[in-house]
C-alpha cells in the first residue's frame, strides 16, 4: 500500500510541476507586456521601465518562474494587474463559491448516474433500460448552459422556487447560499449524470456476466442482493476513472456556468481575468486549476486501492 | 421414502436460441444420500445445464419441464425466493474455473461467511470463526491462509479450495461440482478430487460430479451417466457401464481419452503409432438434430432404424447389473472391453 501511495505522490508533483511549466511559458511567450497594458498605450517609457523593474519583468525567464513557483508553495499567487489585490484573497472568495459548487454537482451526478446505471443494467432490454437510456442519451447531447436557462425558466422564472441567478454569500446563510446553487449545480450534474449513468450501466452488464455473480447466485443470493453486494463493488473501478476524467469538464463548466448563472466564483474570474489580460491572475488561476484536475486524479487512484484490492496488496502468496 | 434427488423427464429448451429444439431431454436421475453420481459428455452434451436447472439458475430464456424434487419436493414448482433458501443451504455447486468464481474485491473470508449469514443467521464473528474452520477443513490452514486474504493472492488450486468451503459452508445435502479439476495442473486435479471424496463421506452429503474425464468417473464416482446432445446414452453402476460400455457413444469416449492408449498396444500391428482416436464429426447443432438417434451420423454401428426415431433409455437386461441402461438399438454385446475397444476404434477411422 505504502509503496503505491508513495508512486502516485510523486507523479503527483511531478505532474504538477510539468502543468505549471507549461502555463508560465505559455503565458511568457504571449504577446504583451503587462506594464505595457497597465499603463496604456500612452505610457512614456521610462515609467514604462520602472513599472517592469518594480513587476520584476525585466529578470531572466528562468529567475521569474522559480520567483512565481516558489511563491506558488508559501501561498503567495502574485498580485492581481486589475484590482491590485493580492490573487490568493481573490481565489480564497471564489472559491467558496466554486468548490463548493462544483462538490455539490459532482455529489448530485453521482447520486443520480449510479442508481439509474445499475437500475437500467438490472432490467436491461427491458422498458424500465431503454426509457432510462433514452433519456440519458438525450441528457449526453444537450449543453449545460442551454439547461441552466431552462431551469430558470421552469424553477426560478414560472415556479419561483430557487433565484434565478446571483450568490447572495455564506453571510446570508447556509440555506439562502445552498438555494442559489442548486440550479446551476444541475445544470452542470445533469449532462454529466447522463454519461456517468451509461458508463455505470455498461460496467455493471459486463460484471454480471462474471462467474462469480453465479457462486454469489449459487449461495442463495437473491439477484437483487447479487447485483449490490457483488456487482456493483466491481463495477464501480471504471465508473470512478469516469468521474475523475469528468471532473476536469465539471470546472470547465464552471466557467459557463458561473456566468450564466452570475455567480462570483472561480469560473467566472477567470473569465473576468482573461478579458482583462490580468495575466498574473490568469496564470496563477490556471495552474491552480490545473492542480486540482491533477489531485482529483490523484484521489481517483487512491480510491482504486481502495476499491481493488489487486492494486494495494501483493500478489500470489 | 422418497429419494434424496429425483428428476424425472427433465426438459429444457430455449424457445429464442434453439427455436422448439430442447437442449436437454428426458433426463432421468435417481440420488440417495451418500451417492456418488458421475454425468460425463463432450461440451454442449447438457451436463451444466442439468446442473444450472437443478440449481434453478438457467439463463433467463430457458424454460424447464417434468420434475426436479428434492425430498420430494418439486423445486421447478418453487418460487425463486424459496429457492433461494435451498440454495447454498440444501443444494450447493462448486465451479469450473476458480480463477473466476471469486469475486476478486472481497476477502475470502467474507466469500465465505456470506452464506452462513445468509442462511444459518450467524452473527459476523460466529460466521468467521465457522469460516476459519472450514479453511481449514480444505486444506487452508491458518495463519498463512488468513480469511483477509483476497482472491488474487491465492493459486488456482488453493482457490478451488475456497469455492468448495463456501459450497460446504452450510452443510448441504446435494454438492454439485461442474468440472471442478478441469481448469487445474494435473498434479493439483488429484488433490482436489480427494477432498471432496472426503468431504462427501464426512459429511454424508451425495455428489454429482460432472466432467468429461471417464478416468475421474471410474475413480470417484459408484454411477454414472453418459450424456450425448441433451439426452442420456447409458447410465448404470459404472463398474457394469465401463465392463461393457454398451453405447457406441460410451466407447467413442473410451478410445478418445488417453486412458484407453494404456489399454492397448502403442503401435498398430503395421508398425504404425497409434493415436487417440477422435469420434468423426461433430456434436448436431440443437437446431439442427437428425431425427433419429443424434449419435447415427457418427455412429459406426448404425442402421436405418436408428434415423427413424431417437431410441429410449432402455435397460439391457443383463443379470446383477439391474439398472444399467443404454438409448440404443444395437448396442455393443457385452465382452472384454479392451479389444472391443481397439476395434471401435479401428472401425472409427
Amino acid at each position: 500500500m505504502s509503496r503505491y501511495l508513495l508512486g502516485r505522490t510523486i507523479a503527483l508533483v511531478l505532474t504538477a510541476l510539468a502543468a505549471s511549466l507549461v502555463v508560465f511559458v505559455a503565458m511568457a511567450v504571449l504577446p504583451g507586456d503587462p506594464a505595457a497594458i497597465i499603463l496604456g498605450t500612452g505610457a512614456r517609457p521610462d515609467t514604462l521601465a520602472a513599472l517592469r523593474a518594480e513587476m520584476g519583468l525585466d529578470q531572466p525567464v528562468a529567475w521569474r518562474y522559480l520567483e512565481w513557483i516558489g511563491g506558488f508553495l508559501v501561498g503567495d499567487l502574485g498580485t492581481s494587474y486589475t484590482y491590485s489585490v493580492p490573487v490568493a484573497d481573490l481565489v480564497a472568495q471564489r472559491a467558496a463559491v466554486s468548490l463548493p459548487l462544483a462538490v455539490l454537482a459532482l455529489v448530485l451526478s453521482t447520486l443520480i448516474a449510479i442508481p439509474v446505471g445499475v437500475y437500467a443494467a438490472s432490467r436491461r432490454g427491458r422498458a424500465g433500460d431503454v426509457a432510462t437510456m433514452g433519456v440519458a442519451q438525450v441528457g449526453v447531447a444537450v449543453p449545460n448552459f442551454w439547461l441552466g436557462l431552462m431551469l430558470v425558466i421552469l424553477f426560478a422564472l414560472t415556479l419561483g422556487w430557487l433565484p434565478a441567478s446571483g450568490f447572495p454569500g455564506w453571510e446570508a446563510g447556509l440555506l439562502a447560499g445552498l438555494e442559489a446553487l442548486i440550479l446551476p449545480a444541475l445544470a452542470l450534474a445533469l449532462p454529466q449524470a447522463a454519461i456517468l449513468a451509461r458508463v455505470t450501466r455498461s460496467s455493471v452488464i459486463e460484471t454480471l456476466g462474471e462467474d462469480f455473480i453465479r457462486t454469489a447466485r449459487a449461495k442463495g443470493l437473491s439477484g437483487e442482493a447479487a447485483l449490490w453486494r457483488h456487482a456493483v463493488p466491481n463495477a464501480l473501478i471504471p465508473v470512478v476513472t469516469i468521474m475523475g476524467l469528468q471532473f476536469s469538464f465539471l470546472l470547465a463548466g464552471t466557467i459557463i456556468i458561473e456566468n450564466v448563472f452570475t455567480l462570483p466564483g472561480l469560473g467566472r474570474l477567470v473569465f473576468q481575468a482573461i478579458a482583462q489580460r490580468d495575466l498574473i491572475t490568469v496564470q496563477s488561476l490556471v495552474t491552480l486549476l490545473a492542480i486540482s484536475v491533477i489531485v482529483v486524479n490523484f484521489l481517483v487512484d487512491l480510491a482504486y486501492a481502495a476499491l481493488d484490492p489487486r492494486l494495494s496488496r501483493g500478489g500470489a502468496r | 421414502m422418497s429419494r434424496l434427488l429425483e428428476i424425472e423427464n427433465l426438459r429444457v429448451e430455449i424457445p429464442a436460441l434453439t427455436g422448439a429444439a430442447p437442449i436437454l431431454e428426458g433426463v432421468d436421475i435417481g440420488l440417495d444420500r451418500g451417492e456418488k453420481l458421475g454425468i460425463v459428455g463432450e461440451s454442449g452434451c447438457g451436463k451444466s445445464m442439468t446442473a444450472l436447472a437443478i440449481m434453478g439458475l438457467l439463463p433467463g430464456a430457458a424454460r424447464a419441464t417434468g420434475a426436479i424434487r428434492l425430498d420430494g419436493r418439486d423445486l421447478l414448482a418453487t418460487s425463486e425466493r424459496e429457492m433461494q433458501g435451498i440454495r447454498g443451504r440444501r443444494i450447493a455447486m462448486v465451479f469450473q474455473e476458480p480463477m473466476t468464481a471469486l469475486n476478486p474485491v472481497k476477502t475470502i473470508g467474507a466469500q465465505i461467511a456470506e452464506s452462513l449469514i445468509l442462511h444459518l443467521r450467524l452473527p459476523k464473528a460466529q460466521a468467521a470463526e465457522r469460516a476459519r474452520a472450514l479453511l481449514d477443513r480444505v486444506g487452508l490452514p491458518g495463519p498463512r491462509f488468513s480469511l483477509d486474504l483476497y482472491p488474487h493472492q491465492l493459486s488456482g488450486g488453493q482457490r478451488q479450495r475456497v469455492v468448495i468451503a463456501i459450497a460446504l459452508a452450510c452443510g448441504p445435502d446435494v454438492l454439485i461440482a461442474d468440472e471442478p479439476t478441469t481448469a487445474l495442473d494435473v498434479t493439483i486435479q488429484a488433490q482436489i478430487l480427494d477432498l471432496l471424496e472426503d468431504l462427501v463421506a464426512e459429511m454424508g452429503m451425495a455428489l454429482v460430479l460432472i466432467t468429461h474425464d471417464l478416468g475421474v468417473v471410474e475413480e470417484t464416482c459408484e454411477r454414472m451417466m453418459v450424456m450425448y446432445a441433451g439426452r442420456v446414452v447409458e447410465s448404470g453402476r459404472t463398474a457394469d457401464v465401463f465392463a461393457h460400455m454398451a453405447h457406441p457413444y460410451t466407447r467413442g469416449l473410451f478410445a478418445a481419452s488417453p486412458r484407453s492408449a494404456l489399454l492397448t498396444s502403442a503401435r498398430e500391428p503395421s508398425g504404425r503409432k497409434r493415436r487417440l482416436a477422435a469420434i468423426p464429426g461433430q456434436v448436431p447443432d440443437p437446431r439442427a438434430r437428425p431425427p433419429g438417434c443424434a449419435f447415427a451420423p457418427r455412429c459406426p454401428r448404425a442402421q436405418d432404424d436408428c434415423r427413424a426415431a431417437p431410441p429410449p433409455l432402455a435397460p439391457l437386461g443383463a443379470p446383477g447389473r439391474a439398472d444399467h441402461a443404454a438409448a440404443c438399438l444395437h448396442p455393443h454385446p457385452p465382452s472384454g472391453m479392451a479389444g472391443d475397444v481397439a476395434a471401435s476404434a479401428e472401425g472409427a477411422r
